[in-house]
This record gives C-alpha cells, sequence and structure tokens, in this order.
C-alpha cells in the first residue's frame, strides 16, 4: 500500500472537488440576474427571544415581528404616523382618551377575524404579562370596545408617546385565540404580510417567511420570501454581504470599509448618541459632581472630533446634547455649549473648590476598554483620577441603573423628547438613578407631557436645561452604517439602527 | 477488560459530578441580576423579586445545586431562561454541527498526519524540513486567522463555498458539505502540522529500537515493518496528541463558528454565559465534559488493543 503524502493530497483536492460541484447554487450569486429580486435576505445581529409578542424588544429583532405581525399604527420611515389595522385613531380633549377605529379586513393565519375585542385581548395581555417593552404601557389605564371595530383607550396620564408605542412592541396584534400560549412562541399567528415558514426556519441561525396569500394590504409585500440570517459576528455579516449571501446587513466603520470597496451601497443614519452620563447630580457618591461647574468642566475634557476620528473613523457627528436633529427637541447652538479647553475644565474645577482633582469610578464591559481608556486619559488631562472598573455585561445596567456609579458611559439611542425624558431626565427615567430634578426642570417636563401637538417643541427647553446644566457629558451622534447589494433598496428608518422591512423594495 | 471499562466511567462520572458542582459554583456568584435580564430595564423590583422566586434564585447555592442535579439526573436539563427553549432540544439540534465540524476535522487531521509524519521519519530529507517548518507556521497561524483568509479566497474572490453556514433543514448534504468545508480546512491545516510532528517523532523513536534491527535482520519487508509493527508501537502518541487536539477543538470551535455563523454549540456557549443562562450553560457543560469522557475512555480503549503493555498499567 502506497500512501505517501502526494495521494493524500490528491484525496483531499478530490473531496474538495466533490464539495464544489454539490454545493451548486450554495453560494448565492453576487451579481444581478436582471429580473426585479423576488427574495429578501437579511443578515441580523440579534436572535429572537420567541414570537410572543410581549417578548418584543424596541430595536434589533423588531423585524421578526414586523414580518408576521401587523402593527395597529405604522410608522413611515419618516417617524410620521401612518394607518395600519387602525384606519384612523383620535384623542379626546385632555389627550387621555384614545379611540381607534379599525379595518374591517384583517384576519390572522389561523382564520380569526381581527375585531375590537381582539384589539382589547392584545392590549390587556400586553400590559398583563410585563414582558421587556411594558413600559410602553405603562400609562394605559383600561381598554374599552365600543363597538366591534372600535376601541377606546384610556389613560391614567397624558402621553405624547403613546401612539408612537402603537407602532411599536405595544400595538403587535396576534390572534386572540394564540395569546399566552407555548405554541405561539415558536409558531406566530398573526395578520402580518408574511408568515413563518416553520419548517425551513431554524432557531438561533434563520427565520424564513413567505407571503400571505390573502393579506389586506399588498403593497407591505413587496417580496416572495424573506429569509432573516441571525449573524452575530461583524466579520460573518460582512463576508455574507459581500459574497451575496445577504442583501441587506448593518456594518461598523471598520467592516464598512470592506463592503464599501466591494461595491455595496451604503445608507447612513444617526440613531444613538455615545458619551457619559454624569447622573450622581446630587453629589450621593461622589460629592464634586453635584457641583455644575465640576460637571460643566468634565465637558470641556474631551476633544470630540478627535475622539470620534480614533473610535468611529469619523463616522459620526460631534455634539453636546443629548437630543437629535430629527426629535423636534434639538436647538443647533447647543452645540457650541462645551468646546475642548482643558485649561478652562481646569478653572471651573478650581472654582469649584476642587483644584487638586479627584477620583472618578466608571463602569466598563467588553468592548468599552478602548473608549474608557480615552476618557481615562483626557479626564486625568485636567485632574480627575478615572478607576475603571470591569463588571460582567448582564450586571451592567442593573448595576448603573441601580444607583452603583456616579457617572458611566453608554451609547442611548435618541428617541422622541418625551420617550427620551423617560428614558434618561424624568425622576421616572432608568438612566436617571439619583431622581436628580429641580422644581424649574418639573414645569418644562409638566407642559412637554400636556403639550399634545407641542410636545416636542416645549421639549426644547428639557433640552437646554440639561445641555446648560451638565446632566451628560455627550461625545457624538454614531452613523449606523447599513448595507445593501444592487439587488435591493433600502430606506432608512427614522431613529431605527436598523429599517423596518416595509421600508425594502426590489431594486429596478 | 470489563473491570478496566468500569473503572474508566466510574472515574468520569466523579469528574462529570465536580465539574458540574464548579461550574454552578462559578455561575452562582454572577447570577445576581439575572432575573433584572430577563424582565428587561424597565421591570419594577416587585416583578424582579417574583421572577426571582420562580427560578428559585432566592436559594442558597447547595439546594440551588441539588435541586438542579436531581433533576439533571432523570434527564431533565430544564429550560433556557430567556427563550423557554428546553436545553437538552436546544442542544440536540446544535450538537450535531459542532460534533461534525470536530469529527471531521480530527478525521482529517489523522489520515494527513499520520501520512506526513511517516514520510518525513522515513524518508527525512526535504519532505522532513517541509513538515518541521510547516510545524512551526501552523502552530503560529491560529484557526481563526486561518478561517478568515479562506473565507476571503474561496469564498467572497472565488466564490467557491458560501461564506456564512447555509445548513438549513431541508438542506440536503450538498449544503452540509459546501457549509463545512471551509471551517473544517481551517482547523485541519492548523491541526494537522503538530500531529504530523509529534507522529514523526514517535516513529523516529520507534525507527531506532533494537526490534526494528533484529526484524530487518530476519528478512521481514521495510513495509511489513513500517505498518505492522512501528506504526502499531508509535501509535499511543499520535493517538494521545489527537486526543487532546479534539477536546481542544470544542473549546476552539467557538470562534470557527462565529465567523462562519454555524449554529453550533459555540454560538450557544458564549450567549447563554454571556447573559447568564444558568440552564443553558450547565447543559452545554454537562454534554461537553460527557463527550470528553467518551473521548477519553475510546482512546484508552484503542491504546490498549494496539499496545497490551498499557491494559496492565
Amino acid at each position: 500500500m502506497k500512501f505517501g503524502p502526494k495521494s493524500t493530497v490528491v484525496a483531499v483536492l478530490t473531496a474538495a472537488a466533490l464539495a464544489l460541484t454539490a454545493c451548486g447554487g450554495g453560494g448565492g450569486g453576487g451579481g444581478n440576474a436582471g429580473a426585479p429580486a423576488t427574495t429578501l435576505t437579511i443578515g441580523q445581529l440579534q436572535d429572537l427571544v420567541s414570537f410572543e409578542p410581549t417578548d418584543a424588544h424596541i430595536g434589533h429583532t423588531m423585524p421578526y415581528y414586523q414580518a408576521v405581525y401587523d402593527t395597529l399604527i405604522r410608522r413611515a420611515p419618516d417617524g410620521t404616523l401612518e394607518p395600519m389595522v387602525a384606519e384612523s385613531w383620535t384623542y379626546n380633549a385632555e389627550n387621555t382618551v384614545l379611540t381607534l377605529k379599525l379595518r374591517t379586513d384583517v384576519t390572522f393565519t389561523d382564520g380569526t377575524k381581527l375585531d375590537a375585542e381582539g384589539v382589547k385581548a392584545n392590549l390587556d395581555h400586553f400590559k398583563k404579562t410585563q414582558g421587556r417593552d411594558a413600559y410602553q404601557v405603562a400609562s394605559m389605564d383600561s381598554v374599552a370596545v365600543v363597538d366591534p371595530t372600535t376601541v377606546a383607550i384610556t389613560l391614567n396620564a397624558p402621553d405624547p408617546a403613546f401612539t408612537y408605542y402603537l407602532s411599536l412592541a405595544a400595538g403587535l396584534v396576534a390572534s386572540p385565540k394564540a395569546l399566552g400560549t407555548e405554541g405561539i412562541k415558536t409558531t406566530p399567528d398573526g395578520s402580518g404580510p408574511y408568515e413563518l415558514d416553520t419548517k425551513n426556519t431554524v432557531k438561533g441561525s434563520q427565520y424564513v417567511f413567505t407571503k400571505r396569500a390573502d393579506y389586506w394590504n399588498k403593497d407591505l409585500q413587496k417580496f416572495d420570501k424573506i429569509t432573516m440570517k441571525f449573524l452575530a459576528d461583524a466579520t460573518a455579516r460582512t463576508n455574507a454581504l459581500v459574497s451575496g449571501q445577504v442583501d441587506a446587513t448593518l456594518l461598523d466603520p471598520k467592516t464598512g470599509k470592506q463592503a464599501e470597496s466591494a461595491g455595496m451601497t451604503l445608507t447612513s443614519s444617526q440613531v444613538d448618541w455615545a458619551g457619559l452620563l454624569l447622573v450622581d447630580r446630587e453629589g450621593k457618591i461622589n460629592p464634586e459632581l453635584g457641583d455644575v461647574k465640576v460637571r460643566q468642566a468634565i465637558n470641556h475634557a474631551f476633544d470630540r472630533k478627535t475622539i470620534l476620528t480614533q473610535q468611529l473613523l469619523d463616522e459620526g457627528t460631534p455634539t453636546d446634547q443629548v437630543f437629535g436633529p430629527e426629535s423636534g427637541a434639538y436647538l443647533p447652538d447647543l452645540d457650541n455649549s462645551y468646546p475642548y479647553d482643558p485649561a478652562k475644565a481646569k478653572a471651573l474645577l478650581a472654582e469649584a473648590g476642587y483644584a487638586k482633582g479627584f477620583t472618578l469610578k466608571l463602569p466598563s464591559i467588553v468592548g468599552f476598554e478602548a473608549i474608557l481608556a480615552v476618557i481615562q486619559q483626557q479626564l486625568g488631562d485636567i485632574g480627575i483620577k478615572v478607576q475603571i472598573e470591569t463588571i460582567p455585561q448582564a450586571n451592567f445596567v442593573p448595576d448603573v441603573a441601580g444607583g452603583k456609579y456616579s457617572a458611566f458611559y453608554f451609547q442611548l439611542y435618541q428617541a422622541e423628547p418625551w420617550v427620551a425624558i423617560n428614558q434618561m431626565i424624568s425622576t421616572s427615567a432608568l438612566y436617571n438613578p439619583f431622581k436628580s430634578t429641580t422644581p424649574e426642570l418639573q414645569t418644562m417636563l409638566d407642559a412637554v407631557q400636556n403639550g399634545g401637538e407641542k410636545s416636542a417643541e416645549e421639549a426644547k427647553a428639557v433640552n437646554k436645561y440639561v445641555t446648560e446644566n451638565a446632566w451628560f457629558a455627550p461625545f457624538y451622534r454614531i452613523n449606523q452604517m447599513y448595507f445593501t447589494n444592487k439587488k435591493i433598496t433600502v430606506e432608512p428608518q427614522l431613529q431605527q439602527a436598523i429599517p423596518s422591512i416595509y421600508n425594502y423594495a426590489p431594486a429596478k | 477488560m470489563v473491570t478496566f471499562i468500569l473503572r474508566k466511567v466510574a472515574s468520569g462520572i466523579v469528574v462529570l459530578a465536580a465539574i458540574s458542582f464548579l461550574t454552578y459554583f462559578l455561575l452562582y456568584y454572577s447570577s445576581a441580576n439575572i432575573a433584572r435580564s430577563i424582565l428587561g430595564e424597565f421591570a419594577t423590583p416587585e416583578q424582579v423579586a417574583a421572577k426571582e422566586i420562580e427560578l428559585g434564585l432566592d436559594q442558597p447555592l447547595l439546594p440551588r445545586f441539588f435541586g438542579w442535579a436531581g433533576n439533571a439526573l432523570s434527564g431533565d436539563l430544564g429550560t433556557s431562561w430567556f427563550n423557554s427553549e428546553p436545553v437538552a432540544r436546544a442542544l440536540m439540534t446544535r450538537l450535531p454541527i459542532t460534533l461534525t465540524v470536530v469529527v471531521v476535522s480530527i478525521i482529517f487531521i489523522a489520515i494527513i498526519a499520520t501520512a506526513l509524519g511517516m514520510a518525513a521519519a522515513v524518508k527525512r530529507g526535504w519532505i522532513d524540513r517541509v513538515v518541521q517548518g510547516a510545524a512551526v507556521v501552523g502552530d503560529a497561524i491560529p484557526s481563526f486567522v486561518m478561517a478568515i483568509i479562506l473565507v476571503t479566497l474561496l469564498a467572497i474572490q472565488w466564490q467557491l463555498f458560501p461564506a456564512t453556514s447555509s445548513i438549513a433543514p431541508d438542506s440536503g448534504s450538498a449544503a452540509w458539505v459546501a457549509s463545512l468545508t471551509l471551517p473544517v480546512l481551517a482547523i485541519v491545516i492548523n491541526g494537522v502540522t503538530s500531529a504530523a510532528q509529534q507522529i514523526r517523532s514517535a516513529v523516529i523513536k520507534q525507527l531506532e529500537k533494537d526490534y526494528v534491527r533484529t526484524l530487518r535482520s530476519r528478512g521481514i519487508s521495510e513495509r511489513e515493518i513500517l505498518f505492522k509493527h512501528v506504526l502499531r508501537s508509535a501509535a499511543p502518541a499520535g493517538l494521545t496528541v489527537l486526543s487532546l487536539q479534539f477536546i481542544g477543538m470544542l473549546g476552539g470551535v467557538v470562534i470557527i463558528e462565529q465567523i462562519f455563523a454555524l449554529p453550533g454549540m459555540g454560538a450557544l456557549a458564549v450567549t447563554s454565559t454571556t447573559m447568564g443562562d444558568i440552564p443553558l450553560v450547565m447543559g452545554v457543560v454537562i454534554y461537553t465534559v460527557i463527550i470528553v469522557i467518551i473521548v477519553n475512555l475510546l482512546v484508552d480503549l484503542i491504546n490498549g488493543w494496539l499496545n497490551p503493555k498499557v491494559r496492565v498499567s
């Protein structure tokens, strides 16, 4: 028997050749076949928890739900709210009762027809289950069936964001028969434009959706089939996109360069701001942070432009405020509040009586190392000694929201003013752990809450207040880099890192 | 022989119990915020407290561990805390992929490394120098770097293989072969050289032994000496290297699975550990330890079969 290296090489090559001939279309052609695409494959950053609507969570997992469920209200890419299952809606004069008029031609995959009772069942279930996004119905007091196509939702206080929430998790409608069952977790039962092809779906890997035959709005069914592949790793997403395995996916500045050079189309939008939240404004852990001058000094310590270049290869915009340009509360002038000025920062610290500086403890998790090193160095330059404490990822939000740290670095999405306020400014906000407030600020917040149509305008005062009082030390807004190939087009969705599924279309 | 196996199995069970407890012990101290993570940022303290009671997180370490161990012994590994998927089912859909990658890789490594190692040992000269040089290079380039190079060349430039896994329930063996070729290739290139190096030295050592000289003097053909006697005596060293590589691969394949988006155990281990999904982490650990024990047992048995001296000790 001859079994030298040569024959081994031959054997391996033969095996590889066999594999090649067998894989055929496995690679998925990268070229444009000419005819408009009938399928869409999206590379997703996060896996789905389950198809139960109460497990839905704003952000990267929403497209899974949008494929199979309708929402009461649909949010257009520019942020305007449009009819979906609810044909129209009106508030009473006090903004406390929202009346929804429903479509009559909506059916679920199990054949059940959607009616007011079904919508009530969904909203009640969402409130009772207290899932991840239950905060969206926190202001909801009760739901009443007025007639088979009308529901009236009573709020315990005006909530300018409530209709927006009805375009998100809180607005998902599933068949009342399936709500709360074990079955719905793996087999969704919705009225959405697509239905799940359970046979070809593998949890943790890929989800396949096929067009529903009797859907009420053909305009939302631009593809025959949508596949969502869960690709946690940025390199895997880049490779999948460049080789034609997926048509669209979110990348980062570094992997984005690779996709751009491969001729992929970039759709850039800004969703998150990144920076420090100086939460200990009462001075409970760090008495120094109780002084506004110290917080302002911290703001002057950062060379935002250089940090942006180093950290994100300039994919972003430096900013001094936490409200985004599309929020309605944005004030362009505020971005000149805290130019990089270490001398001024030191002077402010001295004025506050901390000429010798002080020690500040910041939590870090995997992925924050580089930015925290920069923060440590820049604050060190003005005499603030930063102590970095690395904690498990799962502990980060509970710890910072539980008031374990006086300040922390984070990225938060720039939401509608009322959502942003309830995220980090109001006394009940998760990221206001020390419940900082003043009577002056509270008056402004009340004006936003009761402002109805004008609430975004009212939020400008809030923005000015928290910026001038240096509640935060924002660095920049981050460019979300969404890439698509030539077979499809996509419109970015306001305030979303990834587009809603309605925003994709075959390239013409 | 039976007592040998029984003794091995018994020690395996002790190891399994010890590792289970150790893992549980370590997870216990990082499980403070799990209920909060499951319920989300906006849950009230009351909801968090209720969830902790539901999951038994309010219990001290020992009752919790024995509760889990009791269920595990009766075959119930529980369900994932985050997505309520039964742990056994989550593992059974993922294990075949990881095992396929690892087993196929190890078979290729075994065949190629034996051929290369023997060729280097017998012929010496340039083959030997190539094997020696390649061992350094192969060790120096980690399999994930090799994986990225392979993807860039074979999947993106030449479009010969899918860049990430295309394994789906309806896909036949073609998709499996296509999806697994690059990951296996990356692992084999990384692993084969060091195994060949080990086999080379083991064979050289045997060739220098007196019995080889005796066999030669009796006129037995070189081929017979090599395959019937030398390879058999050198095999234990090779097997040990391969079994160590196999066990190392179970951990190393985590990164390979990420790069190729293979829905195997690796991704499951990473996500469940970062989230603190204790039932799932324990499931992964148990399955992995069992596989390691079985592999070690098999290696011992094969060694015993090849070399009777081992059986005595």
